[in-house]
């Protein structure tokens, strides 16, 4: 039963690290606390979930469709929004306003889109195979999910740390002024970030709503407070916590919820967010000095 | 005369939300990104509610409890807070307000639950709220026009600059955390007092948007503005009947476009204004240099 349960927990976990990774990874590069996140995740089951029903496409096809139409739809939001924020020198608190704005706007059309209803993937959109491993029972999907969480963070590190636009990605995490004197254009590295950061929101997106097989306009909420607490658990800013956290964070709601009560996971995760700040506000993986995060006094 | 009174109950909507909003720009305005306005409200709405319900005591005495919970908390929640600044604060104050939600939903014995609280006597109604709107208004701006007020003016400007000119500033925030605690502690109890009956959904995601939102659509460096937001985003969805289906869409884009082209919010921005057309007839060289926003 515990096994079972911490199983759940690591497939719930992968899709929260998924899904923070992309929200991390604009904090730590550009110092914006994307609140639209969760609708940019929501509206990837929706691209999924149209391109299935609609155009009729395969899985693997609606999994490229929900990437891609998300990350398109970050790279807007960026233009859009952030970008009019950056030539005025706003400060922190404007790009967190004009992003939960933006979030606002997008479910609202997701509303009226989906008439409020919730959406269904149709049956059979995964095949419903459930396998024993070890006297755990372990479906078809779950394991999906855990292996395409697995490829997807491959590619992202491989990315990151391997090719030249990582290399300029990271130069302007570390400093964007210096980054522009090398030669580095910080209009794409932005456009990067916050298309890499939209693509896994979406294929996140996608295999949540896969998961529950619910869809609706209202589920990328509870999603960016999940984030919330998985990016300040790992350290904002830093990609191995993410992951860590998020399938840390992933067991602890699993089991809260089989053995305490599920109305007390929120308090659970939340206090333990409010623990971390206070004893270690960098988080169980971020940097001291990559932030000014602690006040004077 | 009568048509006035079917108003009544949009005109209490205003002042509640002027109520929260109130408390939300207290911290705001001494640079503090809290927002434990709506965790307050909770405390205060349950604990009034709770009192007056169950134990029987009589609603004028619950409120003054309810004022009291409200500081009591946001002096507790201040000292931890204090170690933190701009996103962590707000991601600190966010999941304090979570945890007091869950705990309602949860202790559903006492609470309700999800069930509700229900079977408040209603006592409280426009004259009341009036009054207690009337009464912060002014302490906030006797305050504003104090020492004090130029104290949190320098604070949230530059914390470092307003340090080295002597100010406590640890203190000053420590003092409207609690200040704006109460104030929303006791809006809390007069919703609960107005409404017959709570329900821990209320206290959530979406007020603890709208309220940070009527601060920055009226803006946060005099007590106007957080009266005036308040009253255009809870009077907008009501007089535009046909935008009230997509007032997330009214209340995103009052967000952005207010955050891009007028970052004082409505009410400050035009106050501004008027002040550099004011001074422009003076001459210039007789005014001495100061900041906009003081």
């Amino acid at each position: 039963m515990l096994g079972q349960q911490i199983l759940n927990g690591l497939t719930i976990g992968s899709v929260y690290a998924l899904f923070s990774l992309g929200f991390t990874l604009v904090f730590s590069v550009h110092r914006i606390l994307n609140l639209a996140h969760g609708a940019v995740f929501m509206w990837g089951a929706f691209f999924g979930l149209y391109a299935i029903t609609k155009l009729g496409a395969p899985l693997p096809v609606a999994v490229l469709f929900a990437g891609l139409g998300s990350a398109i739809l970050n790279v807007i939001l960026d233009l859009a929004t952030f970008r009019l924020l950056r030539r005025r020198n706003s400060p922190e608190f404007a790009t967190m306003v004009i992003s939960l704005g933006s979030g606002l706007i997008l479910m609202n059309l997701a509303q009226r889109l989906s008439e409020t209803r919730v959406l269904r993937y149709p049956f059979g959109t995964f095949p419903l195979t459930i396998y024993e491993v070890m006297g755990l029972r372990i479906s078809f999907l779950q394991m999906v999910i855990m292996g395409s969480v697995v490829v997807v963070l491959g590619f992202f590190l491989l990315y990151l740390y391997a090719t030249s636009f990582g290399r300029q990605i990271r130069a302007v995490a570390a400093s964007e002024s210096t980054a522009q004197l090398l030669g580095v254009n910080p209009t794409l590295v932005f456009m990067q970030t916050f298309a890499i950061s939209g693509a896994l929101a979406g294929v996140a997106g996608l295999l949540i709503g896969n998961a529950y097989n619910s869809v609706s306009y209202l589920m990328g909420q509870p999603y960016l407070l999940t984030a919330f607490v998985v990016v300040v658990i790992g350290g904002l800013g830093s990609i191995i916590g993410a992951v860590v956290a998020g399938l840390l964070v992933g067991i602890v709601h699993s089991l809260s919820i089989a053995y305490i009560a599920s109305d007390l996971r929120d308090a659970i995760v939340f206090g333990a967010t409010f623990l971390v700040l206070l004893v270690r506000p960098t988080g169980l993986f971020g940097q001291i000095t990559s932030e000014k995060r602690v006040g004077h006094a | 005369m009568d048509f006035l009174f079917g108003y009544a109950t949009l005109f209490d909507a205003v002042l509640i939300s002027c109520g929260l909003a109130l408390s939300q720009y207290c911290v705001l305005r001494a640079g503090v990104f809290s927002l434990a306005t709506t965790g307050f409200a909770a405390i205060g709405a349950y604990g009034a509610a709770l009192l007056c319900v169950k134990q029987g005591l009589p609603p004028a005495f619950a409120i003054a409890v309810a004022l009291a919970l409200g500081a009591t908390s946001a002096f507790v929640l201040s000292l931890p807070l204090a170690r933190l600044r701009g996103v962590f604060q707000a991601i600190a104050s966010f999941s304090f307000v979570q945890i007091v939600q869950s705990i309602l939903f949860y202790s559903e014995s006492i609470t309700g639950g999800s069930n509700g609280l229900n079977g408040i006597p209603k006592v409280i109604g426009t004259g009341w709220l009036f009054l207690w709107i009337a009464a912060v208004t002014t302490l906030l701006w006797a305050i504003g026009r104090s020492d004090i007020g130029r104290a949190l003016g320098a604070a949230r400007q530059d914390e470092t600059v307003a340090v080295s000119l002597g100010i406590d500033v640890a203190n000053l925030h420590r003092w409207t955390f609690v200040l704006s605690g109460a104030i929303a502690g006791t809006t809390g109890a007069l919703i609960a007092f107005h409404d017959y009956s709570l329900m821990p959904e209320t206290f959530g995601f979406v007020l603890l948007t709208d309220v940070l939102a009527y601060v920055i659509m009226g803006g946060s460096l005099s007590v106007l503005g957080p009266l005036v937001g308040a009253a255009i985003l809870t009077l907008l969805p009501e007089i535009a009947r046909p935008l009230a289906d997509n007032r997330m869409i009214l209340m995103g884009m009052i967000l952005v476009f207010v955050m891009l082209y007028l970052p004082h919010g409505v009410a400050d921005s035009l106050r501004l204004i008027w002040r550099q057309r004011r001074r422009a007839r003076v001459p210039q060289a007789l005014v001495p240099e100061v900041q906009a926003h003081g």
